[in-house]
């Protein structure tokens, strides 16, 4: 069996990747792909420990956290996309005219 | 049930009431339905108020009193109390109610003559106002608490401001009206304080208690009870002073109206400007009204009064100031309304000096005999100013003797009843008031002093009044409007004639004297008729109360016969020696200007003590500077403040607003950076490193 922090490992190098996408990319579609790599870095950890502990209950959250991230995706697509229709580009640090 | 002139009591000042509403709505809407200029609805609904009056007075004098209230605020639980409105007829109201009432019906029927006969316009208003006037000063005659005493005092100063500015087309009646009641009201400022303070510390303004157990006790005798420590009555004083102290001070708050009212130094500077109104009207505010309603409240309260030596000794010294400082001025002046002015002024320093001296009846009686000689002068005086066309300066008249009989002699009957020559009403009742103030005065040496002054008064009445009547009527005409002076009609001659008998004859009232000295038992009706009536307000039990509480003791010269003819004597000898001087030096065919000799005393009369000057300054020189810098503290200092705080946090805001770029990437490096020196934090406190 692997031993757990391996998977702990994993998550972290994941999680790490996906904030790094946050801070140095202006895309807006990078942007929400690196939100998916902090939800599924944050997924493998539950599961892991689903299965360090014996308990089914961690993979039924990671089930409904997957569902989640689907209905989060919609939603910021379309937020992509009223921002390409407004600026013209999917650079967010464009959309600033709303600050004060 | 009472009876029914009882139950009409309201009427009779409902009456005039309705007569200003005819004359300003018809006047206003249709003034051709309305005749005389609303002159008639007036002399109608006063009329119908001197008849209900005189019944009144009749019931009362049968020993029947009336006092009726209704509640038109109901307090709420224990700490507070009920506001009424009521009537409250005993002797003196009923009295005072005939007083008003005949004054103000001859001053409407006057008006006649003063006013439609010589083309006034806006005669709507006029009558207007003299009938929410006379309907005021009845309401407040017999209000039965200090509240509505005190809204129908605010009306009658409201209605004097409206009369007096009538010609508001001149520029000096609107000042004289503004003057009037500004002077006014800053006394009453002091009496709504006083009336505040009264219900605070009593819990209630009636003037007099009802009956039976639980009823509403009267103020002035809650603070006898309080005085004389006897009785459950409780009281809330203020300032840590002693209920004795704290009396004082109500006294004297509610003083300050009566001497805003009553023309008292130092507020009287107001009344001889007032004499830019109408005549009649004046002769309605100094005989009846707004002057008069001063001193009827404090022998309204006078139970009240009379338990307080110390405001009672102020009052009869401001009193004999007042009589003796207005008659000077009286002496040098030019204009036939100024004198009279003046010495209504004066008159009313001897109701105070009265009143103060421990004399109830004196006052009150000279309250009545006042009303008619001064209404009666004052309708004389109006009679030579339609006669002069309009002219008022007495040095342009002269002679007018001959040409207008009636208004010689019924002025004549005014003049010496003024002066205080026997048997004229004013001999009676100023002489017993100066008698009332020496016997007191005897073992009171502040009250001996106010009687001095007030004695000496008595020269200078009697010299300004003889001054006025030769230059007006005797000598040669000095103008050609004085040679041909215009006619009078019945509607002048009526009122004079009715006022002019009353004058004379008043004083058989109460001819105290002759019965002390002659021993006629019986007829000093006046002090019989005061002492009618509920026991709490009559003469007697004042006199009690002035014994008790303020220690009055009457001392006597020799006997108490010689006393009487001494204080007589000397007052009737000086108005006697007053009245002849003015007579040898004016009624001669071309009198001169004999007080030019004076030099700069007269300077200093004729500009009346330099009190508007000094009044002015006041309001000049020092409220508006004090005002000015209270602004600009207002201003600089508290708005400053205020501002200072609101630039520091809109300037803050607008450097601080810069941290929100709008630009998603730094919200996240901000998050993200905060997360890890959170963690960095936690770690070291918790001890993970």
């Amino acid at each position: 069996m692997v031993p757990i922090e391996y998977y702990l490992l994993l998550s972290a190098a994941i999680f790490s990747i996906g904030v790094f996408g946050i801070l140095t990319r202006r895309n807006a579609l990078l942007f929400l792909m690196s939100v998916e790599l902090l939800l599924n870095a944050a997924n493998i950890n539950l599961v892991a420990f689903s299965r360090f502990h014996g308990n089914l209950t961690g993979q039924t959250f990671s089930l409904f956290t997957l569902a989640l991230a689907a209905a989060e995706v919609a939603v910021g697509i379309g937020i992509i996309l009223v921002l390409y229709r407004n600026f013209k580009d999917v650079d967010v640090t464009e959309a600033a005219t709303m600050r004060w | 049930m009472a009876p029914l002139p009882f139950e009409l009591t309201p009427a009779i000042a409902a009456l005039p009431f309705v007569s200003f509403l005819i004359a300003l709505f018809v006047g206003a809407f249709a003034p051709r339905l309305l005749p005389k200029g609303g002159a008639v609805p007036g002399i109608l609904a006063t009329g119908g108020s001197l008849l209900l009056s005189l019944w009144v007075m009749l019931t009362v004098s049968g020993g029947e009193t009336y006092h009726e209230y209704v509640t038109w605020v109901a307090g709420a639980g224990e700490a507070t109390f009920d506001l009424h409105l009521g009537v409250l007829v005993d002797p003196l109201s009923a009295m005072m109610l005939v007083i008003v009432s005949l004054v103000a019906f001859l001053v409407h029927i006057f008006s006649l003559g003063y006013m439609n006969d010589e083309g006034e316009t806006g005669l709507p208003r006029y009558y207007a106002g003299l009938g929410l006037f006379t309907a005021s000063m009845l309401s407040f005659v017999f209000a039965d608490n200090l509240l509505m005493a005190f809204m129908f005092f605010e009306l009658v100063g409201l209605c004097s401001w409206l009369l007096i500015g009538f010609w508001f087309r001149d520029d000096a009646p609107p000042s004289a009206a503004k003057k009037a009641f500004l002077v006014t009201r800053f006394g009453d400022y002091f009496f709504l304080v006083g009336l505040v303070g009264v219900f605070a510390t009593f819990g209630t303004s009636m003037f007099v208690g009802g009956e039976g157990e639980g009823a509403i006790q009267s103020f002035p005798h809650i603070a006898e009870q309080v005085l004389a420590g006897e009785g459950a009555a409780e009281v809330t004083t203020y300032l840590g002073l002693d209920p004795q102290a704290w009396f004082a001070v109500l006294g004297l708050l509610i003083l300050g109206g009566v001497v805003g009212k009553s023309a008292q130094f130092p507020l009287h500077t107001w009344l001889p400007d007032a004499m830019e109104g109408p005549t009649p009207v004046s002769a309605l505010i100094h005989a009846a009204t707004m002057v008069a309603a001063g001193v009827y409240l404090v022998a309204r309260i006078y139970g009240f009064y009379a338990l307080l030596p110390q405001v009672l000794a102020l009052i009869a010294f401001v009193g004999g100031f007042t009589a003796l400082f207005a008659a000077t001025m009286g002496v040098v002046k030019r204009e036939i309304k100024q004198v009279l002015a003046y010495s209504t002024i004066s008159q009313y320093g001897y109701m105070m000096l009265g009143l103060g001296a421990g004399g109830y009846v004196a006052a009150t009686f000279h309250l009545m005999t006042h009303a008619f000689f001064k209404a009666l002068l004052f309708l004389g005086a109006g009679s030579v100013i339609i006669a002069m066309h309009h002219n008022e300066d007495m040095w342009d008249m002269g002679g007018l003797k001959d040409r207008m009989p009636v208004t010689y002699y019924t002025f004549l009957s005014g003049s010496l009843a003024l002066a205080g020559i026997v048997p004229f009403a004013g001999f009676w009742s100023k002489d017993e008031i100066l008698y009332e103030a020496l016997v007191h005065g005897l073992n009171t040496p502040l009250l001996l002093a106010a009687y001095v002054m007030g004695l000496l008064a008595v020269f200078f009445t009697g010299f300004y009044t003889f001054r006025m009547v030769a230059l007006t009527f005797h000598g040669e005409p000095r103008s050609d409007t004085a040679r041909n002076p215009h006619d009078v009609r019945w509607n002048v001659k009526g009122p004079l004639a009715v006022l002019g008998i009353l004058a004379a004859v008043a004083g058989v009232v109460n001819m105290l004297p002759v019965q002390k000295v002659l021993g006629v038992k019986n007829i000093d009706f006046l002090h019989q008729w005061l002492d009618s009536g509920p026991e709490a307000l009559s003469a007697h039990h004042y006199g009690e109360l002035l014994h008790d509480f303020a220690h009055y003791s009457a001392g006597t010269i020799g006997s108490g016969v010689t006393t009487v003819l001494l204080g007589a004597g000397l007052s009737l000898a000086l108005a006697l020696a007053g009245a002849g001087l003015a007579w040898k030096l004016y009624a001669v065919p071309d009198p001169e200007e004999h007080t030019d000799k004076l030099g700069g005393a007269k300077t200093v009369l004729f500009n009346n003590y330099y009190q508007d000057e000094y009044q002015v300054w006041l309001a000049e020189g020092l409220t508006l500077p004090l005002a000015r810098a209270a602004d600009k503290f207002d201003q600089g200092v508290i708005d400053g403040v205020v501002n200072g705080v609101s630039s520091v946090s809109l300037f803050g805001g607008s450097r601080i607003r810069r941290v929100q770029t709008g630009v998603v990437s730094n919200y996240a490096f901000l998050l993200t950076a905060s997360f890890v020196v959170l963690l960095v934090v936690i770690g070291l406190v918790g001890g993970w490193f």
